[in-house]
C-alpha cells in the first residue's frame, strides 16, 4: 500500500516545535550549500514589504480612471503586467473577471491555496483554511455573508476554482460614491478582500 | 493498483466546514517568524529546478492524512521540502536526525538560488503555457463531461487537478488557454505533456443539491479530463 511508508517520512524525524523544525531543516540545507541565506531573506523581504495587495489596488483604481487601461487589464492582462513590471511567480497566467450589476466573482483554490502573488502578494490565513477552501465552491453566498457581503439572489455568482496555472483577479466595480477621485485616492477604495471577491470597494478609513 | 478510490484529504471542495475567520486589516503578513522562512526556503528550494510545482503540491498534499490535517499551511510546506529534499538526494535521513550535515560546510551548489538572483527570479517566474502541438478538440461553448480523478492520473498515488465534486459532471467550456503543462504527469518526473487547458462552467444546481439557481463554479480543466458529449 503505497501509504504504509509515511511512519518513516522524513519531515517526522526533525524536532516537533515548528520553529526548531524550520531552524534544523535550513542548518542543513546551509551547510550543504543548497539555500543562500541572504537569498532567502531577500525572498522574505519582497513578499513583506514589496508585493502586496497595493500593487492589484493601483491597477484596479487605474482601471477605473481610464478606460483604455481597462480594457488593455482585461484584454492583454500578462502583456500589462509585464509591461508593468508586476508579472512574476504565481502570475504567470492572470485573468481579471469583472463585477457588474448581473454578477459577482469570488476566487478560491479548493485544492491548495493557488492565489495571484505578483499583484496580492502571499494568501491572507483564511484563504488557505478548510473551511474557505470547503465552503467558497458550495455555499459562496453564506460565506460572503460571513464576510459581511450580501449578493442579492438575482445577481448571479461566478466561483472561479484555481485548479490550473491560472490565476483571477476580481475587477470590482467602482462605488458611485468614488466618481471623480483621482487614481491615487480611488486605490485607497480598493481593498485586498474585494480583489478576492469577498470584499467591496470601501471608503478609505479616516485618519 | 486498488484502493486510493476515496477522496483525498486534499481535495476538500464542497465538504462541510465551520465559519470562515477573516483577518483584520492590521494583522502581520505572517503571523509567526518562522513561517517566513519556511516560504524563502520553499521558494528558494524550488529556484534550484530539481523539482517543479507540481511535484511540490503532490508532496504536500500526499502527506499522511493526520499530518495534513493537524499541520498548519507552513507546516506542511515545510514538511513537503524536507521530505523532497531527501527523496531528491540532496541530503540524508541521517543528516535530519543528527540536525547536522554529514560532512564539512560546501561552497553554493551550482544550482542554488543566490541572493543576487532573487529579484530576477521571482520577477520571471514560470510560464506553464507551451506552444500549441495540436489544435484543441473542445471550442468554447461546447458541452463536455468530466472524467473521474483517479482516471486522470499518471499513478496511484497519484496528482490530478480535478477536484471530486466536479468529476463525472457536465460543464460548457468558457475559455481556452492554449496548451499548459500536465501536472498529472509533471509531478511525477514523467514529463511536462502540455495539452489545452480550458475553463470548464458547471452550473451550480447541477453540482450540489442545494445548489443556488443561476450560479456557477469554474474549474479549470486539461483535455483529459474531459470527454465529448454525444
Amino acid at each position: 500500500m503505497p501509504h504504509d511508508h509515511h511512519d518513516e517520512d522524513a519531515h517526522s524525524l526533525l524536532p516537533s516545535e515548528p520553529a526548531l523544525r524550520v531552524k534544523a531543516l535550513e542548518t542543513i540545507l546551509v551547510q550543504k550549500g543548497l539555500i543562500d541565506p541572504a537569498a532567502v531573506d531577500a525572498i522574505i523581504d519582497r513578499y513583506e514589504h514589496h508585493i502586496g495587495p497595493q500593487i492589484g489596488a493601483g491597477l484596479i483604481a487605474r482601471a477605473w480612471s481610464d478606460p483604455a487601461f481597462k480594457a488593455q487589464l482585461v484584454n492583454n492582462t500578462d502583456g500589462i503586467l509585464s509591461d508593468l513590471g508586476f508579472g512574476g511567480r504565481q502570475g504567470e497566467h492572470i485573468v481579471v473577471v469583472e463585477n457588474t450589476p448581473d454578477c459577482h466573482n469570488l476566487v478560491v483554490c479548493t485544492l491548495c491555496s493557488c492565489y495571484p502573488w505578483p499583484v496580492l502578494g502571499v494568501p491572507p490565513a483564511w484563504y488557505k483554511s478548510d473551511a474557505y477552501r470547503s465552503r467558497a465552491v458550495r455555499e459562496p453566498r453564506q460565506v460572503l455573508a460571513e464576510f459581511g457581503v450580501i449578493i442579492p439572489p438575482e445577481q448571479k455568482i461566478r466561483v472561479w476554482d484555481s485548479t490550473a496555472e491560472i490565476r483571477y483577479l476580481v475587477l470590482p466595480m467602482q462605488p458611485a460614491q468614488s466618481r471623480g477621485l483621482d487614481e491615487s485616492e480611488l486605490a485607497s477604495w480598493v481593498n485586498r478582500n474585494a480583489m478576492i471577491g469577498t470584499g467591496l470597494p470601501q471608503p478609505p478609513a479616516k485618519t | 493498483m486498488t484502493g486510493c478510490k476515496m477522496k483525498p484529504h486534499h481535495d476538500m471542495g464542497g465538504d462541510s466546514a465551520g465559519p470562515i475567520m477573516p483577518d483584520k486589516p492590521d494583522d502581520p503578513i505572517f503571523a509567526k517568524p518562522w513561517h517566513k522562512r519556511v516560504l524563502g526556503l520553499t521558494v528558494a528550494g524550488g529556484a534550484m529546478g530539481a523539482w517543479s510545482i507540481d511535484t511540490s503540491r503532490f508532496w504536500r498534499e500526499n502527506l499522511p492524512k493526520a499530518d495534513y490535517q493537524s499541520f498548519s499551511y507552513y507546516e506542511k510546506w515545510l514538511a513537503a521540502l524536507t521530505n523532497l529534499f531527501v527523496a531528491r538526494g540532496f541530503v540524508t535521513r541521517e543528516e535530519i536526525i543528527n540536525g547536522l550535515p554529514s560532512g564539512p560546510k560546501q561552497p553554493l551548489h551550482a544550482a542554488a538560488l543566490g541572493a543576487d538572483r532573487v529579484l530576477a527570479m521571482l520577477a520571471a517566474g514560470a510560464k506553464a503555457s507551451r506552444p500549441e502541438i495540436a489544435k484543441p478538440l473542445f471550442q468554447e461553448g461546447q458541452k463536455v463531461r468530466t472524467r473521474l480523478p483517479d482516471a486522470t492520473k499518471r499513478q496511484m498515488p497519484g496528482h490530478t487537478r480535478l477536484p471530486h465534486y466536479a468529476a463525472d459532471k457536465i460543464g460548457v467550456i468558457l475559455f481556452y488557454h492554449g496548451h499548459h503543462v500536465l501536472p498529472n504527469s509533471n509531478a511525477h518526473f514523467l514529463g511536462e505533456c502540455p495539452e489545452p487547458l480550458y475553463s470548464v462552467e458547471f452550473s451550480s444546481a447541477d453540482l450540489w443539491p442545494d445548489g443556488h439557481a443561476g450560479d456557477v463554479v469554474i474549474v479549470d480543466c486539461w483535455q483529459s479530463y474531459l470527454e465529448p458529449m454525444t
